[in-house]
């Protein structure tokens, strides 16, 4: 072994070397680490970041000038401090990194571009087709493909990939034609060989939470609960960052079909519950009624789960109006002594906006 | 740099002109060489808290054909004789900083004998010396960011882009972050 003194340095920068989305194993656990942090910090000091990760300040700055070549990381103006020297804030660059997300839902699909900051670049939704031998994958693929063209083509290379988030639960399933576990199963491989990006699947309600974690209302959050209401309602447990479904978790039946089915005996027309961002009319008493039994089916959860563990906090995410989720919360919270209850921040399609994250969390973040 | 710096800083200069970074100059003399005066000189301003290292442009003379790699390779040395002596506070290693000098003019008028071949050479300085500030984890700056080299002889710097370097380097020596 000669004295590696005197052997010539690897002849390739660090920049260099990780150019590139794809080359995802040079990406090294510190670089990991310094992006995992300004994910969910913003505005960050080289001296904050080696604190933060126990790097050293030439690491520190050896990984940020690589990262900041890359577009990945961004500069901000000097901050005169009221003590010690100005500090240069660094934050990540929105436009240094995209992402598409798939939810497949059992009426709808959600398709999503977010960047590297959850902002949502692009959104759509299509429907479902009534039955799985009429397949909608041409569709899909066309409007990845637009969603794609909304990027100037200059960052083309700047696609960490797209993430598909599908339901598992058994009751959800049950909703949509017969056969759309199987042809969810077989849309990963289609849509990766027609677009040529790397595909990444998840349980749909865990990659909701995913990107709650990674964007919205529970970036600085380590353990809490997480409600998922759509047509049925799913919960998760969110411990340290990872989360946890039991393989025999079920959904549950207070969700926003069970407030349709209560509003057509109404007589009332429910074709906003479905659509993304609507502003919902006033429902009146059914809504009253069903919000009340749904915030019950919520504490009852929240109380199983604090027989193991202490849950000080709960995130409601859905893609019903945010007003809805605020009602919930509000109420969750005053039913239930020192718990917090927030809403989910990912609004559109909290499931799209998830799947989103996972190109993103496996190729930039800390596993 | 030190009014950018202000008064929590004491800025010691130790500049001189053709110092070489490991090479005895068989003109100039061996007291050029960096190498010989970096050790003795640190041992005597420690105790440290940042080494910056701007050497590089003498090394591309004609008499020591280094090829730009080469002299990146000096530069190393030099790390790592500051990482064993660790000058720094309480005997660590203080924080090092490389900057890549600016590259060479193409006029250098009678100059040009001396550093025969030297501009091409020059313009890879600043990337052979950031592989080695990344392989060795130390800071770096790349002087042709901010500066380039006085028309006057072509290599050296003028007095304007002496204040714009040494404003900027101060702007990086904040960016590495020290406690209060």
């Amino acid at each position: 072994m000669p004295d590696m003194r005197f052997a010539p340095p690897n002849p390739i920068r660090i920049a260099d070397r990780s150019a590139g989305m794809n080359a995802v194993s040079v990406r090294s656990y510190n670089e990991r680490l310094v992006l995992s942090l300004l994910l969910q910090n913003t505005g960050l000091s080289r001296m904050e970041i080696g604190q933060r990760t126990g790097l050293s300040a030439q690491t520190v700055s050896v990984i940020v000038r690589s990262l900041a070549q890359e577009g990945l990381v961004e500069k901000g103006k000097a901050q005169k401090g009221r003590m010690g020297p100005p500090t240069i804030p660094l934050s990540l660059n929105p436009g240094g990194a995209y992402s598409v997300g798939i939810s497949l839902g059992h009426r709808h699909t959600d398709i999503v571009l977010l960047d590297f900051v959850g902002q949502v670049k692009f959104h759509t939704t299509l429907p479902i087709p009534p039955s799985v031998e009429y397949s909608n994958q041409s569709e899909l693929v066309e409007t990845v493909r637009q969603a794609l063209a909304a990027l100037p083509t200059k960052n083309n290379d700047r696609i960490a990939g797209i993430g598909l988030a599908i339901p598992e639960d058994a009751d959800e399933l049950a909703l949509g034609p017969a056969g759309l576990a199987e042809r969810n199963e077989a849309l990963s491989s289609e849509i990766e060989a027609a677009i040529g990006l790397e595909v990444y699947v998840h349980n749909d309600v865990t990659a909701a939470a995913a990107g709650e974690s990674m964007f919205g209302a529970a970036k600085s959050l380590d353990d809490y609960l997480f409600f998922y209401l759509g047509a049925r309602i799913h919960h998760r447990l969110v411990l340290k960052h990872q989360i946890f479904q039991s393989p025999t978790q079920t959904s549950n039946a207070m969700g926003l079909l069970e407030l349709e089915k209560r509003l057509s005996c109404d007589g009332q027309v429910t074709e906003t519950l479905w659509t993304r961002g609507a502003k919902w009319p006033d429902y009146g008493p059914a809504k009253k009624a069903w919000l009340s039994d749904c915030v019950e089916e919520l504490g009852k959860s929240l109380a199983s789960a604090s027989q193991f563990l202490p849950v000080n906090t709960v995130i409601v995410s859905s893609y019903a109006p945010k007003e809805v989720c605020d009602e919930i919360a509000g109420e969750l919270a005053r039913v239930h002594t020192g718990i917090e209850a927030r809403s989910g921040e990912l609004l559109i399609s909290p499931k799209a906006m998830g799947a989103a994250s996972l190109p993103f969390s496996s190729k930039f973040t800390v596993a | 740099m030190r009014q950018q710096l202000g008064s929590g800083w004491y800025v010691i200069e130790e500049g001189l002109s053709g110092r070489t970074t490991v090479h005895n100059d068989p003109i100039e003399g061996d007291l050029k060489n960096g190498r010989t005066y970096l050790r003795p000189c640190l041992m005597s301003h420690a105790p440290l808290d940042l080494v910056i290292l701007m050497l590089g442009t003498n090394d591309l003379k004609a008499r020591f054909g280094q090829p730009a790699s080469e002299v990146a390779m000096g530069i190393g040395c030099l790390i790592y004789d500051i990482k064993e002596l660790a000058p720094g506070p309480d005997g660590r290693v203080p924080e090092i900083m490389v900057v890549a000098p600016p590259p060479m003019l193409e006029d250098i008028g009678e100059w040009s004998g001396i550093f025969d071949g030297a501009q091409s050479k020059s313009l890879e300085l600043a990337h052979a010396f950031e592989v080695i500030s990344d392989s060795l984890e130390v800071h770096f700056f790349d002087a042709a960011k901010v500066i380039s080299s006085d028309p006057a002889d072509g290599f050296h710097m003028s007095k304007q882009a002496h204040e714009d370097l040494g404003k900027a380097i101060a702007l990086e020596i904040e960016a590495i972050g020290w406690g209060v």
